[in-house]
């Protein structure tokens, strides 16, 4: 097990690597100089030049690329060309918004898409079950920028129930999460019904079934149990999404997470920002991952790590 | 005990059109598509107005008997545009689709059935592609390649790749550890009857499910870079820019951004009841009754 | 002991509630966020509406467009290239410290050291620096002879900050804590999310009516609108035009507006074949109806522009541009087959060699009130009269280093071009000399005409404002006929507030919002 974990752990620097390389040449394809738009609109080609060299821009791909490299493994970030402060501070001020919103949101989404998904499973081709589906692609059809704008109009303007948008309460985090979650919810309500569907037509459910096991442990104990597997990994890549691409909600809700500044830093072209938040975002995304694998064994003791 | 496989390929195709009539549901997704894709084919003949046409004086106008479904704060014909909008919508959540489907199934099938380093080394790119943050891979493509039909398609596309590969190669993976293809094996079947008779039918059914999943969810990133003024680009309509623009109007003409609302969700609905439908007529194993 | 201790805790619980109720709290909703609190780094309206709170200049120009004295109390030409100020005496910076001339030098180099690298230091290019007479006495310096020097000192952008603090913080700190000696201090930044900012108690103007300003950033316009009627807000800058109307008829709501110095326009690139020929130019002008995009599109966002530069900026004349070009397509067809193009069957005007006249465009987008929506507007226009535009959208990086290149591939682009100083020199210099050419500077149109390079060249330097006046006018006239750019629309600086918001009165230059006068019943 400990074995295990190391190889994941060391297995995220070749991924780490490649995300921030991914960026360095990004930002050489595409157009727009940083430099040049934090100078405004009266700089002098000079002046633009002078600061790209104090920046560090002049430098090759390789060489900007081995530079930031060996700053990572000093603990060093960088300096945000925009706002010239340590990305570090940027990021640690950020994460914490966008770490309340997905976990409220996933939350919403295990509380309401799981039961409903079983819901819809055990009684196949109901009313119920038509019900769920047909409201559940509506869920994922509607833009969220949409549906937020919405629920604020009849949750905040209308009923007066919460605020419109911004931080502060538990209360400023119910329509942004809900409207994160909704698409979410309607996958993973999709997902369970089809995975339950699935595992009772195998082989050993039959059997059970046909021994005479009691209707309900049956569908608790072993199709849970197998169904659960594929579920958990759609809902790690739904968490993966929240955490790194909110950037409708966060916009619509006015909520200052990670969506919005990666919109800022990609339409600044501040690449130093850019290269830490999609340093921390794959961190993130492997640590998930791990998560979703070591669930495996939680959910299924017949899974081994090696 | 050996199997021919021609017949068993006609019988199969029966069946599935036999089962697939019956299921109710994946009849009224086939007929909402069908409709999608004559609007889209036919629109200069259905649309009754020219969908570019402005009258500045008739903007945000709510339906009425000159504008059917309204106008939108151009005043132009928003029933026109809906129908030409399924062309571009359609165009974009399907060719993005198809072109993930297409290479994503591909990579991850290769990856599963072959195994070994290659399989490390496409997964590992497509773990890269998915720990990118997604909106941030679309918005660097559309700005170097610049905003556009087939820049937003390229854009969406790239994002599905990593989907579909960890779907066919789970798929592929399941499917090879399956009971009748260890049975098969060790009956001597050859590898490639092996991919062709039991790997792709099972296969099918669930690229199939994922494949309608992600027709959505390619709506919902045009819908995502029309938000940030990058997704299919003016005169030409499409339902994600509509919405996008009209949502400025929610408490003065709602309407402008509802309509292809209900269009964008009534395609998606569409698309996947048609998805289980085919799902279930595939592999009858799987799903109701 | 117990028995004291009580009353004595009642008394500072009733004291700290009190004041808790009393608090004056103005909350203002504006879009983005800025990059830093300092005008060395941010020059755009989000930051300068925060620091010029925190930060004054010398002096300032009013709603009237009148310099009234600010740090300075009173300011006189030695010559055309030097500007003495005489500074206000007993002032302090929020952290203490005395304003004197030393913190004026010390602004001033600043920027012209470039620490940290900003944007001001360009926009004040013509400015040496600044020289110490004595404590309270200083001269600003012009490159050369320049007329414009008291309203570039004006500029919001010239706060003067605490030099004290910009050495204990650092230079890159002090950008995102600014010190200075406005009405109100800054409290706390959370990047995003808000600015708040505390009342100065010891301001020379004496104490600001309100307890606290808290700046939002709320970037959804729909939800900038819904949280002033849910009462989250009490002002709302950049409102939603449609909105305005209803809002006005409704007393829970005040509507305070002010024709702004800023210009929207469809800018022409002369070097392009397709739009050298001053006839195609003028039908394009003939098939735009700019009345209804500012009626119908702005809904009163908006004024009709009159000029390229706005109507409150020193130097303004009326082109005549309804008169000139009204809004008549049949003219604009007329011009084009003067200029040698026919119609197809489709529509489509063609050349000689039956290439459809096609004009690509590099439109503003999202950067301006309405922008796009205009592109959309404009593109149907030209439709009409059988031009095909090409809209080329993309996000402001790619367009302002594509309008910026030495080359430009396009025919048309738009942007909002502000008149900061609210001056004529600063746009009419840098945009219509011949000799300004991207990309140091903005002529990209690429308009070269020897009478408009002399009469500019001479205004720069005159001080006399009635020869500058005259000297401006002529160039609009010029513009009028050569029609490099044709002005859209001009900027109307409005904001919303709540009903109980007194005092407020909109600033025609964008970057500036007074609130030292307003209060809250």
């Amino acid at each position: 097990m400990t074995a295990y974990l190391i190889r994941r752990i060391l297995a995220t620097i070749p991924l780490a690597l490649g995300v921030v390389l991914v960026v360095t040449i990004s930002f050489d394809l595409i157009p727009g100089d940083p430099a040049a738009l934090m100078l405004g609109e009266f700089a002098t080609p000079e002046a633009v030049a002078e600061l790209r060299t104090s920046l560090g821009l002049d430098a090759s791909l390789p060489v900007r690329y081995v530079n930031y490299v060996i700053d990572i493994t000093q603990g060093d970030l960088g300096l945000s060309l925009r706002e010239r402060r340590p990305v570090t501070d940027i990021l640690v001020e950020t994460f914490p918004y966008t770490f309340q919103l997905a976990f409220a949101a996933i939350t919403l989404v295990l509380l309401v898409g799981l039961p409903l998904g079983l819901l819809a499973a055990s009684r196949p081709g109901s009313w119920i079950d038509n019900v769920i589906r047909v409201t559940s692609l509506a869920g994922l059809s509607m833009p969220v920028f949409w549906t937020g704008i919405v629920f604020m109009v009849i949750f905040s303007v209308n009923l007066r129930w919460l605020p419109v948008s911004g931080t502060g309460t538990w209360r400023h985090l119910i329509l942004p999460a809900v409207t994160l979650a909704l698409p979410s919810i309607a996958v993973i309500a999709r997902m369970t019904r089809s995975t339950v569907l699935e595992v009772l037509q195998e082989d050993f459910v039959r059997t059970a079934r046909a021994k005479g096991v009691a209707n309900r442990s049956l569908l608790y104990k072993h199709t849970l149990r197998n169904a659960l597997i594929p579920v958990v990994t759609v809902l790690g890549l739904q968490l993966g999404q929240m955490l790194g691409g909110a950037v409708l909600t966060e916009t619509v809700f006015a909520w200052p997470g990670v969506g919005r500044l990666t919109v800022f830093a990609i339409f600044n072209r501040d690449f130093v920002l850019m290269q830490g938040l999609v340093l921390v975002l794959a961190m993130l995304y492997v640590f998930v991952n791990l998560l979703v694998d070591l669930s495996y064994g939680l959910i299924d003791p017949r899974v081994r790590y090696q | 005990m050996t199997v021919d496989a021609t017949t068993t390929t006609r019988s199969t195709r029966n069946d599935v059109w036999r089962r697939f009539r019956r299921n109710h549901l994946g009849v009224v997704g086939a007929l909402i598509v069908m409709v999608l894709v004559i609007a889209a084919i036919f629109a200069p003949l259905l649309a009754p107005k020219d969908p570019a046409e402005q009258d500045l004086r008739a903007r945000r106008t709510a339906p009425n008997a000159e504008y059917v479904l309204g106008a939108d704060e151009f005043g132009r014909d928003i029933l026109s545009r809906l129908i030409y909008g399924a062309r571009a919508s359609l165009t974009v959540a399907v060719s993005s689709v198809a072109i993930g489907l297409l290479l994503g199934s591909l990579l991850g099938s290769l990856a599963g059935y072959v195994g070994g380093w290659l399989d490390g080394l496409i997964m590992r790119l497509m773990d890269l592609f998915l720990a990118f943050p997604y909106l941030l891979l679309a918005i660097i493509i559309v700005s170097a390649l610049g905003a556009g039909t087939f820049n937003t398609i390229l854009a969406i596309a790239v994002w599905t790749i990593p989907a579909f590969a960890r779907v066919a190669r789970s798929a592929v993976l399941q499917i090879k550890e399956r009971d009748f293809v260890t049975a098969a094996l060790s009956l001597g079947a050859k590898e490639a009857r092996i991919m062709g008779v039991h790997l792709l039918p099972n296969f099918a059914a669930t690229l199939v499910v994922y494949a309608s999943l992600y027709l959505a969810y390619a709506i919902l990133m045009e819908s995502a870079l029309s938000f940030l003024g990058l997704g299919v680009q003016p005169p030409t309509a499409s339902w994600a820019g509509m919405i996008a623009s009209g949502r400025n109007y929610v408490t003065s003409a709602p309407h402008i951004a509802t309509i292809p609302g209900i269009a964008i969700a009534l395609a998606v609905l569409g698309f996947n009841l048609l998805g289980d439908g085919l799902r279930d007529a595939l592999d009858p194993r799987s799903g109701k009754r | 002991m117990k028995t004291r201790f009580i009353p004595v805790l009642a008394l500072v619980l009733a004291l700290v509630m009190g004041a808790a109720f009393a608090q004056k709290t103005l909350t203002i909703v504006r879009p983005s966020d800025p990059v830093a609190l300092d005008p060395q780094l941010e020059t755009t309206a989000p930051g300068s509406w925060v620091y010029t709170q925190i930060l004054e200049p010398l002096v300032s120009v009013n709603q009237d467009m009148e310099v009234v004295p600010r740090l300075a109390t009173s300011w006189e030409f030695i010559d055309a290239t030097r500007l003495r100020f005489t500074l206000r005496e007993g002032v302090t910076f929020h952290d203490g410290t005395p304003f004197n001339a030393d913190a004026v030098k010390y602004t001033w180099d600043r920027a012209t050291n470039n620490d940290p690298p900003g944007r001001w230091r360009s926009l004040a290019s013509a400015v040496e620096g600044v020289e110490v007479v004595d404590e309270y006495t200083v001269d600003m310096v012009a490159k050369a002879e320049f007329g414009p020097l008291l309203l570039t000192a004006a500029m919001p952008f010239t706060g003067i900050v605490s030099p004290a603090a910009v050495e204990a913080l650092g230079s890159d700190a002090f950008t995102r804590a600014p010190v200075g000696t406005g009405p109100f201090k800054f409290v706390e930044w959370r990047a995003n999310d808000r600015i708040i900012l505390e009342a100065n108690d010891d301001y020379w103007r004496g104490r600001p009516a309100l307890d606290q300003v808290i700046f939002r950033t709320v970037p959804e316009e729909g939800a900038r609108m819904l949280s002033l009627r849910t009462g989250e807000a009490d002002m709302v800058l950049l409102p939603t035009p449609s909105d305005l109307p209803e809002l006005e008829a409704n007393p829970d709501f005040i509507v305070e507006g002010a024709p702004g110095v800023g210009i929207f326009y469809l800018a022409f690139n002369l070097d392009r074949p397709s739009v050298a020929d001053v006839r195609v130019r003028q039908a394009v002008a003939h098939a735009i109806d700019r009345q209804l995009i500012v009626d119908a599109i702005l809904e009163g966002g908006g004024v009709l522009a009159k000029s390229v530069i706005g109507e409150p900026v020193f130097g303004f004349k009326d082109m005549q541009l309804l008169e000139r070009y009204p809004y008549d397509p049949e003219r604009a067809v007329e011009l084009l087959e003067e200029a040698g193009y026919t119609r197809g069957s489709d529509g489509f005007m063609r050349d000689a060699d039956g290439n459809v006249l096609t004009l690509d465009a590099l439109p503003s987008n999202g950067r301006s009130l309405k922008d796009r929506e205009i592109a959309e507007t404009l593109q149907e226009f030209l439709r009409q009269v059988g031009i095909a535009m090409n809209l080329d959208f993309f996000e402001w990086a790619t367009t302002f280093t594509l309008m910026r290149g030495e080359t430009l591939e396009y025919d048309l682009n738009s942007f909002t071009w502000f008149t900061t100083t609210a001056d004529a020199d600063y746009t009419m210099y840098s945009n219509y000399v011949s000799t300004e050419l991207p990309p140091s500077s903005w002529n990209r149109w690429r308009y070269a005409n020897a009478d408009v390079d002399e009469w500019l060249k001479a205004a720069r330097a005159s001080l006399d404002p009635a020869e500058r006046a005259e000297l401006y006018g002529k160039v609009q006239d010029q513009l009028a006929v050569d029609l490099p750019a044709i002005p859209l629309y001009g900027s109307y600086e409005v904001a919303v507030l709540s009903a109980d918001v007194t005092g407020f009165v909109a600033h025609p230059i964008q970057y500036i919002l007074d609130l030292f006068p307003v209060d809250k019943e």
